[in-house]
């Protein structure tokens, strides 16, 4: 077993460990933790594939924003590790269902997709073609992925903002 | 690169308003008049919808490599867009005087929602239909719960943020398990890909079809996925939900048939039948409750979930028989469904809506022009001819029958003859019975009565002289070819 395999275990390992403790962690907080291993070992799967912008767009974005933001909000709520419910949701069965079909959809996919061993993966900055991208092929996404902020950031504040009483 | 910005003239020319709108906004002193937003974001509209007029007679061409494709078919939709948007602006001008909400962003959130459905009906790349989705659907969140001082506002706003982020999340799933299957976001090579290689697909890209597919269910309120529908119509500003049950469901309709009733077409075994069931379970539960409601704004919300079943007889339909139809169905029903919730917004009185059958009664001997109006956008709700309703029913049902999809017909007509029930009983209270509400008069509230003066010339219009808007239609739907 060559050196990448044995880290690329590693990190799958840590990753569905992680995934594990999230979705059966009976206690908010740990659950919130646990996710980051998760984020990390996606970085890290990422980075075997070459992408390495998406790798720190993961690690800043995922680690860095959402994770904490999704702390914060566990540690701000009140009493929120007191309340018994637990996040199983109340239909059992079709959640079953929708599981079953989705596991059944995904293992065939790997199942009857032709796969092509990998090139070896050259490990060349993509940072510059995803900009080229961006300002090429995908300008018209680009663009609009503004729009839809500003209507966001818009809206917020429309929300959020106290009432000015006469 | 040569970038060609001549089909995004409509859009643009909306966003532009948009921001000029909450920019003026700015400059105007609290307790001041704000009527000028008003009127920019009406001349705003009038000039996009010059614009869309003055490239139906050119050349229709793409944009961005082809992701973005203003054809007479986006050209269509836009001004059904631009229509509901304008009508919504002048029935909410004294609205949302009297309930204190935020003019400026009120108009402003109308205008970026309207931008979004342009782009949504325009788009053919995934990923551009997706962030059009986003922009519509981020402002109608936010305006359903602009009543700031009323509860049930947010509560709506709220209900309706979470089931969209669900649907958000099924659409985007669909997309990525598509994107997997045929390595390509723009529906043109989707659709060359489906063609290329029939029936061997893998079963992820079925699999992101029908995501894909719940995703539009979600948001125009089909019945499986429906149950946010009654709450949120009922608890969002009045013009919203008209504006809501206009334009959001024309913008999510588009965007079906040229996704998927159209470039997925190949596809179409594998939903036919289960979309089946979906439009006959859509019909009836949404005439079977609307005949239990006592407030006529949540009959009109379950109303608006049967008219979604029977656009969805079109699409059942297929290609061949039901573009059509699909498309004078939606123009038909926004001219009555916005005038029904024109006369709806004229019936607040403070910061109370008054909607209930009740409040209804006698309005025909008080307010004798609107309890004329909205008893003909009832009689062309329930399709009696010779209004806009009938009209589009009418061939909606023929496309069914002309197909072989006899049973869907027969459900369609039945259902119909049910929702007479609950139509005439608006007209029953609004003339046979006394006391309820008084409804504005013309100088109270002019602008809503102008708002609902063009849409009882638009139903009417449609239901007799249609040749004019089926000849449209039906080229609008050919230039998807």
């Amino acid at each position: 077993m060559s050196v990448s395999t044995a880290v690329f275990n590693l990190i799958a390992l840590l990753l569905v460990v992680s995934a594990a403790m999230v979705a059966f962690s009976r206690n908010i907080i740990y659950s919130a933790f646990s996710l980051l291993g998760t984020f990390m070992g996606v970085a890290g799967i990422y980075i075997f594939l070459g992408a390495d912008f998406v790798a720190a767009v993961q690690l800043l974005i995922y680690v860095g924003g959402i994770l904490v933001l999704i702390l914060f909000a566990v540690m701000l709520t009140h009493r929120i590790t007191d309340v018994t419910i637990t996040n199983r949701a109340a239909g059992r069965i079709p959640a079953l269902i929708v599981v079953v079909g989705l596991v059944y959809m995904l293992i065939q996919t790997v199942r009857t997709t032709p796969w092509a061993a990998a090139k070896q993966v050259t490990f060349a900055s993509t940072t510059a073609t995803i900009g080229d991208a961006f300002l090429y092929d995908y300008l018209l996404p680009f663009e609009l992925a503004s729009l839809v902020l500003l209507a966001a950031m818009i809206g917020a504040v429309v929300l959020s903002r106290k009432e000015i009483k006469e | 690169m040569d970038v060609n910005l001549v089909p995004l003239l409509p859009a643009v020319q909306v966003l532009v308003t948009a921001l000029v709108v909450t920019l003026r906004d700015l400059f105007i002193k609290d307790g001041e008049s704000r009527g000028v937003l008003a009127f920019y974001s009406l001349v705003g509209l009038g000039l996009a919808a010059a614009e869309v007029f003055f490239l139906l007679g050119g050349r229709q061409e793409g944009a961005f490599n082809d992701s973005y494709m203003l054809d007479r078919f986006a050209l269509f939709f836009a001004l059904i867009f631009i229509l509901a948007a304008a009508l919504t602006i002048l029935s909410a001008i004294d609205y949302v005087r009297q309930t204190g909400m935020r003019e400026g962003e009120f108009y402003a959130l109308i205008l970026f929602a309207t931008v979004g459905m342009i782009v949504m009906a325009a788009a053919n790349d995934l990923m551009v239909f997706f962030l059009g989705l986003e922009t519509m659907s981020i402002a109608v969140y936010v305006l359903t719960g602009m009543w700031r001082s009323n509860g049930r506002s947010s509560e709506a706003a709220m209900k309706y943020f979470l089931m969209g982020a669900f649907a958000t999340g099924f659409l985007l799933y669909g997309i990525a398990l598509i994107y997997g299957a045929t390595g390509s976001t723009n529906l043109a090579q989707i659709s060359a890909y489906l063609l290329d290689q029939p029936s061997e697909w893998p079963v992820y890209l079925i699999g992101g079809g029908f995501l894909l597919l719940i995703g539009f269910a979600f948001k125009v309120g089909a019945v499986p996925f429906h149950f946010w529908v009654p709450d949120v119509y009922e608890g969002a500003p009045t013009p919203v939900t008209g504006f809501m049950s206009v334009a959001v469901k024309a913008a999510a309709f588009a965007a079906w048939a040229r996704i998927l009733l159209y470039k997925l077409s190949p596809l179409d075994n594998d939903w036919v039948f289960p979309l089946w069931i979906i439009a006959i379970a859509t019909m009836t539960l949404g005439n079977l409750l609307a005949i239990t409601q006592h407030s006529i704004k949540r009959m009109l919300a379950y109303s608006s979930i049967a008219h979604a079943g029977y656009l969805l007889i079109p699409i059942v339909v297929g290609v061949e028989w039901g573009g059509l139809p699909l498309l004078f169905y939606l123009l038909a029903y926004s001219f009555m469904t916005l005038g029904a919730f024109a006369v709806l917004t004229s019936m607040t009185e403070g910061d109370e809506s008054k909607d209930g059958y009740s409040d209804f009664a006698g309005l025909g001997f008080k307010r004798p022009f609107l309890a004329l109006a909205m008893a003909l956008f009832m009689l062309s709700l329930a399709g009696f001819p010779p209004l806009a309703g009938f009209t589009g029913k009418f061939y909606v049902f023929r496309s069914a029958v002309l197909s072989g999809h006899l049973n869907l017909a027969i459900i369609g007509v039945l259902n119909s003859l049910l929702s007479v029930i609950f139509y005439l009983r608006v007209i029953v209270a609004m003339y046979m019975e006394e006391g309820g509400a008084a409804g504005k008069s013309f100088r109270q509230a002019p602008f809503v009565y102008i708002a609902v003066a063009i849409a009882l010339l638009g139903t009417i219009y449609l239901g007799i002289l249609p040749a004019d808007a089926l000849d449209w239609s039906r080229r609008a739907f050919g230039s998807l070819e």
